[in-house]
């Protein structure tokens, strides 16, 4: 498989949230704006990269009776280098995410990837997959998240979009919301997907 | 018992290199996370606090309020702001327990005579669209003028006189609660905030 094919597999075909519904809990809770999804996807895709480059160079070290402890504590110590960032440095953004980064370290997309591709391949194509996948996942929340804050909020990233007579669909970025926008994107994912076979 | 050995080995390895990192890490973010909150807390004094020109955020006192389910003593601290050596306002944090969903912490200010002069919603987690609408000018502004005496301390829906949230009433509610309480709790101790040597910080 080439770099190119490599990196785009995670932006449609093998997207992480639309494709192989990874890291679904952080994906619903944190999409209510299209600005946080845009925070999380990047903390994450961070996270995704630098674990993949460290699991890849570590491959032949670690031995496959403890990869999983030694997995996690590689993602845990990235996630928590995003954490005491964020806080030093886009204070507002990491009030807004709040709990849902320390909750990186679970999401299932982060330690998938570890052990289905970065612990079998070398450092360059795992730092390809870890891009594409982050870059898939990113693209997934900012849409997730512009749907329900057009809809919730009558807002696109902060702006007024519909006029001051729009009565925002509150239900939209409660909880519920998240569930029925991402099963109407998937609906339009598979009739798309459908039409063009 | 080799391979024991080295399992036991490589884990040791990495978890001592992810703690390395972490600490370097820790040392060089340490200095800007307390500048934040440093910096929250005094665009919180600003806006709640008639001008003042000394910095409130180490002219302060600390009162015990209560105990905590364990008995151990809960503590508040008061904010001064001063104009020269006059004391221009005071402003405090409360935290209403009784939010749609966990704790409202708030920071009150008062002008010296008792008067409420602002009030910021530091954190919450109502509901967004409906309980968090007591971040908005429209209710945090109801407060600005509002006295201990000649109040009504309850929302309109209760009979009092603040303004609710259409689909709304807990939040405001407990912040009306929350901040009643605070004032009588500021009376009741009014001669030691205002005389007392500055302690803290």
């Amino acid at each position: 498989m080439s770099l190119l094919e490599n990196f785009k597999k995670g932006l449609w075909r093998e997207n992480a949230v639309f494709r192989l519904l990874l890291g679904l809990c952080p994906t619903l809770a944190v999409t209510t704006s299209a600005e946080n999804g845009v925070a999380m996807g990047l903390a994450t895709t961070f996270v995704l990269v630098g674990s993949n480059v460290v699991v890849s160079m570590l491959r032949k070290v670690i031995p496959g009776k403890v990869r999983i402890p030694a997995f996690i504590v590689i993602i845990a110590s990235f996630v928590t280098v995003v954490q005491l960032c964020m806080e030093a440095y886009f204070y507002d953004l990491y009030k807004a995410l709040g709990i849902f980064i320390p909750l990186i370290v679970v999401n299932c997309l982060i330690l998938g990837r570890a052990e289905a591709f970065a612990s079998k391949n070398r450092l360059l194509p795992a730092t390809v997959d870890g891009l594409g996948m982050g870059t898939g996942f990113t693209l997934a929340l900012f849409v997730l998240g512009a749907v329900r804050e057009l809809f919730g909020s009558g807002t696109l990233l902060g702006y007024a979009v519909f006029g001051s007579g729009y009565q925002p669909l509150i239900l939209m970025i409660l909880p519920p919301g998240a569930f029925i926008a991402m099963g109407l994107l998937l609906a339009a994912m598979n009739l798309f997907d459908a039409r063009r076979r | 018992m080799n391979s024991t050995l080295r399992l036991v080995l490589v884990l040791t390895l990495i978890t001592a290199g992810a703690g390395l990192i972490l600490s370097m890490v820790e040392s060089v973010t340490r200095e800007p996370i307390a500048e934040q909150r440093r910096l929250e807390t005094l665009r919180a004094l600003k806006t709640v606090l008639p001008a003042f020109d000394n910095s409130p955020d180490a002219d302060t006192v600390q009162l015990v309020y209560g105990q905590d389910k364990r008995g151990r003593e809960l503590q508040r601290t008061f904010f001064r702001g001063r104009q020269g050596s006059e004391i221009a306002g005071i402003a405090f944090q409360v935290i209403a327990p009784d939010g749609y969903s966990g704790n409202i912490t708030m920071m009150v200010g008062i002008d010296s005579e008792g008067t409420v002069v602002g009030l910021e919603i530091l954190s919450h987690a109502e509901t967004p669209g409906l309980g968090d609408k007591i971040t908005r000018e429209e209710f945090k502004g109801q407060f600005k003028g509002k006295t201990l005496q000649g109040v009504d301390w309850r929302v309109k829906k209760d009979g009092g006189a603040f303004d609710q949230i259409t689909g709304a009433t807990i939040s405001p509610r407990a912040v009306v609660k929350a901040v009643h309480k605070g004032l009588q709790f500021y009376h009741e101790h009014r001669q030691d905030i205002l005389t007392s040597e500055r302690v803290g910080q």
